[in-house]
């Protein structure tokens, strides 16, 4: 389990989809939400604030996932950061792309707060592995 | 019992945002149509469905995420230029918005989707494979459709295991479809034809509901429920608690300065102090009204962005080629109007598609181009927001209408004969009157003209035509701002007040009566070279004038100015309207209880025009005649 003061910020266009992972992470216990509607609007905040922890969807428009995910792995005060895809793409090439681009897991909707709490975990597990 | 017991918020949340999201599809469709290859287009309507699809999963809603998977997947195609549009592909693509909008509905009711037609799932797989799309046959032999993916976490890859993989060789586990569901449902839609099924098909609504159909103010059961919600900028939100936060500000003041006072100060300089707070609690308090009326307001534009889909629809069913024109979107509106202006302004849609503009051909031979153009236009006028429907048609006929209403028996003779055009052109507005001398499929049912005006004067506004032969008719509906305050002005019959809309009110004179003139046996008083009618209040109500009015107040509406004539009046004041839901007498639009805590009727002053106003066109007033010895004399 992480820490519960971690801050997260979940990135979505359909603000349904935030309200979603938002509750789905309140369930587990991280009330540190921040939301942003793009990948464009997700930088900033990023750039502006400390987060801990970035969920975000692939396809958005302005910036998508994927290339938020690239350019937080491109910067180098960011590119710790664990990332989080979400995404109704189950499709090889995106789960593909998306390691490649350095995502730290991937869920396909929909799913449940407890596959989202195995996936958190998971990556918890390897952060702490990194750390240590 | 609902199949998203616990879920409702969620439900409400999705249906909301998907069905404005779809509206958006709808319109991008339309013009897909005429721009195929625009890849930005492709690309938001790919989005478009994709969201729906990750919003309908969590809602478990697994036959709208096969709907919206298959149609994702053909505009992935069709923006990776594997695929070009084709107008068997828009059909599909057309149909297919159309099922899922149906969809919603089903949702909307609280229940899971059914299964959509067999028939509009294989054809669009068989354009995803890139293969002549059948035209539409009715539910043949149903090949089950394939769920092509499976949602949930059955199939996953095993992440860490594919981390490590990828960076050599991607060793993904396929991802297998799921076997085909065996028993399908036959229920989807059947290819659109009826002009009902295309107004339910793009609007989610039931065929049966019609302009007015619905009781008033009395709204579906399931549409309530989803009109409770409203989504409001942040911004706007922020102003409000900005605002009451200063208002507790200056009411700790205020209870200061009460102590103050108490205690026995109450030298100038605390009475100053107190004035200035009373002010500027009077200002905060104004301006939170503003604002929290503005957390009402919403963009017109979410109701107009569904029509150009409605208007193509119906135009091809006709097949006439029309294109329907937005312009004004970003005008606000009070979200409840929005509501209930839907339907009248579909069938003003409808009534340009299918009566005002010409065929082709006979666009042709008047040597207008073949493509009709229908204008839906919305803009604010100082407190008014004004909506037009326009169109480049035939324009109306005054004297083919005139001739109209006079076979149907709904005027007579007479009156036929002192009609302007003008009046004419408003004779459509009579129930029973149809004008189409063909009863056609999309319109011309003699039901609804009158309807949409109806439920257009309910939300306090007005409706006018104007029509010009060969060039085109435009309807222009005029409403208020807003329906929750109303600056008013007092007058007096008597010791009575009443309010009258000060948005109607232009001035205030003595009324002198030598001034008062008898013209065509109406008492008519001449206003810097305008000669206007005097209408003595008491009159209008069917009181007794008990003395010669004093007082004349200059009001001027869409149709008309006219001088009511009144005893005295007693100041302005922002009245906050109570309406009387169900005992409504004829010319009152609500009650307002002044700071004296005295309760004032409010005036429809077209209500109480009405009567007379209509007997003035047509019969000659006898209200106003029998009013003028008393004014005179």
């Amino acid at each position: 389990m992480g820490d519960p003061k971690l801050k997260f910020l979940v990135v979505d266009d359909f603000s349904t989809m935030r309200r979603i992972v938002r509750n789905l992470l309140k369930e587990l216990g991280y009330t540190n939400v921040d939301e942003a509607e793009d990948g464009a609007v997700a930088l900033q905040k990023l750039n502006a604030a400390q987060f801990d922890f970035v969920v975000t969807d692939w396809n958005m428009p302005n910036m998508d996932g994927l290339t938020l995910l690239q350019t937080i792995r491109r910067t180098p005060q960011l590119k710790h950061l664990p990332v989080l895809m979400i995404t109704a793409e189950a499709k090889k090439e995106n789960i593909i792309a998306a390691a490649q681009a350095g995502a730290s897991g991937y869920i396909v909707k929909p799913f449940t707060a407890a596959t989202m709490a195995e996936k958190l975990e998971k990556i918890f597990e390897k952060l702490g592995k990194t750390a240590a | 019992m609902s199949d998203f017991a616990g879920m409702e918020d969620l439900l409400q949340d999705f249906l909301i945002e998907a069905g404005d999201l779809l509206s958006g599809v709808d319109n991008k469709l339309v013009d897909l149509e005429r721009f195929p290859d625009d890849l930005n287009l492709l690309n938001e309507i790919f989005r478009g469905f994709h969201t729906i699809k990750g919003g309908a999963g969590f809602l478990n809603a697994t036959e709208l995420v096969t709907l919206c998977h298959l149609t994702e997947n053909l505009f992935d195609k069709l923006r990776n230029g594997e695929l070009a549009v084709t107008s068997e592909m828009m059909d599909v693509i057309l149909e297919a918005t159309g099922s899922v909008r149906e969809m919603f509905s089903q949702l909307e009711h609280g229940t899971q989707p059914h299964p959509a037609d067999p028939a509009l799932i294989e054809r669009l797989k068989v354009a995803i494979a890139g293969q002549p799309v059948p035209v539409a046959v009715k539910a043949k032999a149903p090949e089950a459709p394939v769920k092509a993916e499976t949602p949930g976490g059955a199939h996953e890859p095993d992440w860490n295991l594919l981390y490590s993989a990828v960076t050599n060789a991607p060793a993904v586990r396929e991802v297998k479809p799921e076997p085909a569901k065996a028993d399908i449902e036959v229920i989807g839609p059947a290819p659109v034809e009826d002009p009902e099924e295309i107004i339910k098909h793009a609007i989610g609504r039931r065929s049966s509901d019609r302009p007015g159909a619905s009781a008033p103010g009395g709204r579906r059961e399931g549409e309530r429920q989803r009109d409770n919600s409203i989504r409001v900028d942040t911004a706007r939100l922020d102003q409000v608690l900005n605002l009451s936060g200063e208002i507790g500000l200056t009411k700790n003041r205020l209870n200061a300065l009460r102590s103050d006072i108490l205690s026995g100060r109450n030298d100038t300089e605390t009475l100053h102090a107190l004035d200035l707070a009373v002010g500027q609690l009077d200002l905060l308090v104004s301006d939170l009204q503003n604002a929290v009326m503005k957390t009402r307001m919403q963009p017109i534009g979410r109701l107009f962005q569904k029509y150009p889909r409605i208007a193509r629809d119906l135009a091809r069913n006709l097949g006439k080629d029309v294109e329907l024109v937005l312009a004004g979107e970003e005008t606000e509106i009070d979200k409840t109007m929005i509501e209930d202006l839907s339907d009248p302004i579909i069938h003003l849609i409808r009534n340009a598609v299918d009566h005002g503009v010409e065929d082709a051909a006979e666009r042709r031979a008047n040597g207008k181009p073949e493509k009709s153009v229908v204008r839906l236009e919305a803009r604010q006028e100082g407190d008014h927001i004004v909506i037009l429907v326009a169109d480049d048609g035939r324009g109306m006929n005054a004297e083919r209408l005139r001739a109209k209403a006079l076979q149907k028996g709904l005027i007579t003779d007479e009156e036929a004969n002192t009609m302007d055009e003008r009046q004419s052109y408003n004779l459509i507005f009579l129930p029973g009157f149809s004008m189409a001398s063909q009863v056609s499929d999309v319109s011309g049912r003699g039901v609804g003209m009158d309807v949409v005006r109806t439920n257009i004067q309910k939300l306090n506004g007005s409706i006018d035509i104007r029509s010009q032969q060969g060039k085109g008719t435009t309807f222009i509906i005029s409403l208020p701002l807003t329906l929750a305050i109303l600056p008013v002005l007092l007058v007096r019959l008597g010791e009575q007040p009443f309010a009258v809309p000060l948005s109607m009110v232009r001035e205030i004179l003595p009324i002198d009566a030598k001034e008062v003139q008898e013209v065509g046996g109406r008492a008519t008083m001449v206003v810097r070279g305008e000669v206007l009618p005097v209408l003595p209040l008491a009159g209008l109500l069917g009181w007794e004038q008990e003395r010669t009015p004093e007082y004349g107040v200059l009001m001027q509406t869409a149709e008309l100015s006219f001088i009511l004539a009144i005893d005295s009046f007693a100041g302005r004041e922002d009245a906050v309207i109570k309406s009387l839901d169900d005992f409504r007498p004829k010319g009152v639009a609500g009650v307002t209880t002044l700071s004296n805590g005295q309760i004032v009727l409010i005036l429809d002053m077209k209500e109480v025009l009405g009567a007379a106003g209509d007997q003035r066109g047509v019969a000659r007033s006898s209200l106003v005649k029998k009013n003028v010895p008393a004014l005179v004399g």
